[in-house]
């Protein structure tokens, strides 16, 4: 079921009005600078922070100005930037707290223990725990939660490399039976979780859609970071046993980058705008091993001598960080054909 | 030891008298506690002061108001019409609530300090994961207000119990009713019998020191919250 949100609040001098609408499926990032408001809406839409205005989830009036349904019937498992667990109770307690009050089954509760490998941990008291520790509790107990809707505020902003990548695993494939809201500013998180894009900028959503669209976009949340970036959804093609080097489709065109293997069969690519440059002709003498054919869209000057191209290459986007020097060599303009070079990528 | 049969009897009132009021003041505390540790309200500090006032007020003055109370023609006295007497003074029920009048800020006090710890993000987490207003006080607030509970519950009892000035103005010493154990010492030494003071005095303080011992042996206790 897709969440539906117009809705405002004010606190302290801060204002924040948002309307928007989650996807029925898939992680919708939620990005933006401290103080954009990103936790207060997650608490406003799990009915923990009072707000005018409407909240709809699939069928179901969750806020308007007749209804409010409290916090403990709305079917949200949430995690906050903090943990906040209850430190009366140990592991188990914790997560049985969820699971008592949710009716989740013996199995789940084995699967999800295991998903979050808590097993060692059970019978700790909680004030001992790790911050990644305690980030692994809150989540499996957000999801021992059997939510509709899964919102979770930066959850693995403490774990190590390893566990933040399985978990990054767990929490994409909740997000294939129901919509996950995901506040991070971690650009890997962005690029290996993102379906969808809601970019909160000073207490209003800046923009919603498709991540990857979003992110190509000339005057997108990372452009204006100086770390523009796109994310490229390839198929995999084959490995080149002899130079060690994967394969993988773009539309007609095959990329080549040195890696050992990929998840799944259609891995994601993040490519940086500065990794990109252009030339009017397929050069056949450059190390480069990923040129490709592509129709620049439109361009955008960041100043300091530099501009954004936003190019349309195999019915994706790409981005190209270019001196404005080269542009004017170049001629650069909309619509016109063009090579695209891409140095380096990177598997998300 | 040589502890009369009355004295035993007056030391009986004494430990029931603070073993009710402990728990009348355990029970009326809870909700006001809890509302004024989580609300900033206007006029709320001057609702404190007035709870706060048999901590600073001479126990006479409370009890010779008490008495007033309680008495006929008071409100004390209006409710004792309701059962067909006429005062409540000089009854062992005048001196319940004459106790948890004199004994309430130090009941409230560890309670609303105990409530006012409590992290509001952990009552929010609480209902996100689906426990509705009463099961989050059932199951959050009051184990985590568990110390609270402990030290509010040693406190008034322990005050109740050394109460005298109170029971004085509103008690009258009637054996079995309201003579506690405080005003027995008190009668003793007044007519010079200090051989059965010793005695009474000094179950009072293996009584004392057996319940602090107590508490501090239980938040000692592993396991025990901090």
């Amino acid at each position: 079921m897709s969440l539906q949100v117009d809705l405002a609040l004010e606190r302290g001098g801060f204002r924040l009005a948002v309307n928007a609408t989650l996807p029925e499926r898939g992680v919708t990032i939620l990005f933006g600078a401290s103080g954009a408001g990103k936790s207060s809406l997650l608490k406003a839409i799990a009915g923990l922070q009072p707000c005018r205005g409407l909240i709809r989830f699939g069928e179901r009036v969750w806020q308007d100005e007749h209804h409010n349904l409290p916090a403990h019937r709305r079917p949200v498992g949430l995690m906050l930037q903090r943990p906040t667990l209850f430190p009366h109770l140990d592991v188990a307690g914790n997560l049985r707290f969820a699971a008592r009050r949710s009716g989740a089954s013996d199995g789940r509760w084995r699967e999800v223990v295991a998903l979050t490998e808590l097993q060692p941990l059970m019978e700790r008291g909680v004030a001992g725990l790790s911050g990644g520790e305690a980030q692994r509790v809150a989540l499996a107990r957000a999801l021992l939660t059997e939510p509709d809707l899964l919102m979770l505020d930066e959850p693995l902003s403490a774990l190590d490399a390893e566990r933040r990548q399985a978990l990054m695993a767990v929490i994409a494939r909740v997000g294939e039976r129901l919509p996950v809201l995901y506040v991070t500013h971690q650009l890997d998180e962005v690029m290996t979780l993102g379906d969808h894009l809601w970019w909160l900028d000073r207490g209003g959503l800046r923009e919603q859609g498709p991540l990857a669209e979003r992110l190509a976009g000339l005057h997108g949340p990372l452009a204006a970071g100086g770390e523009a970036a796109v994310v490229l959804r390839t198929r995999h093609h084959g490995y080149d046993q002899r130079h060690h080097l994967l394969e993988l489709t773009l539309g007609d065109a095959v990329l080549r980058l040195p890696a050992t293997g990929a998840r799944g069969d259609a891995p994601r690519l993040k490519v940086a705008a500065r990794d990109v440059s252009l030339a009017l002709t397929a050069v056949r003498d450059s190390s480069v091993l990923n040129i490709l054919p592509a129709t620049v869209d439109s361009l955008r000057d960041l100043g300091h001598g530099q501009c954004l191209v936003r190019l349309r290459c195999a019915d994706q986007w790409l981005l190209a960080r270019l001196s404005t020097l080269s542009r004017d060599r170049l001629g650069l303009r909309p619509g016109m054909p063009v090579y695209a070079q891409i140095k380096a990528a990177a598997l998300v | 030891m040589n502890v009369s049969p009355a004295d035993w009897q007056a030391l009986w009132v004494s430990v029931r008298l603070a073993l009710i009021s402990t728990a009348v003041l355990l029970v009326v505390c809870t909700p006001l506690a809890w509302w004024l540790a989580r609300r900033q309200r206007p006029g709320q500090a001057l609702l404190e002061s007035v709870l706060a006032l048999p901590l600073v007020l001479p126990p006479t003055v409370l009890g010779f108001y008490l008495l007033l109370w309680l008495g006929p023609g008071g409100p004390g006295g209006l409710l004792a019409g309701l059962w067909g007497d006429h005062s409540l003074a000089f009854t062992f029920t005048g001196l319940v609530i004459g106790s948890v009048i004199y004994s309430l800020p130090f009941v409230l006090q560890p309670l609303k300090n105990a409530f006012a710890a409590i992290d509001h993000d952990t009552l929010d987490m609480a209902a996100t994961l689906g426990a509705a207003p009463w099961d989050r006080f059932r199951n959050v607030v009051i184990p985590l207000a568990r110390p609270g509970y402990l030290s509010a519950a040693v406190l008034g009892f322990a005050h109740t119990l050394g109460e005298f000035g109170v029971v004085l103005m509103i008690g009258g010493s009637l054996a079995g009713e309201t003579r506690v154990a405080s005003v027995a010492l008190y009668e003793h030494v007044e007519v010079g019998d200090y051989a059965r003071a010793h005695h009474l005095a000094l179950v009072l303080v293996v009584l004392s020191v057996a319940m602090l011992w107590a508490l501090f042996r239980w938040q000692r206790r592993p396991g025990a919250l901090p």
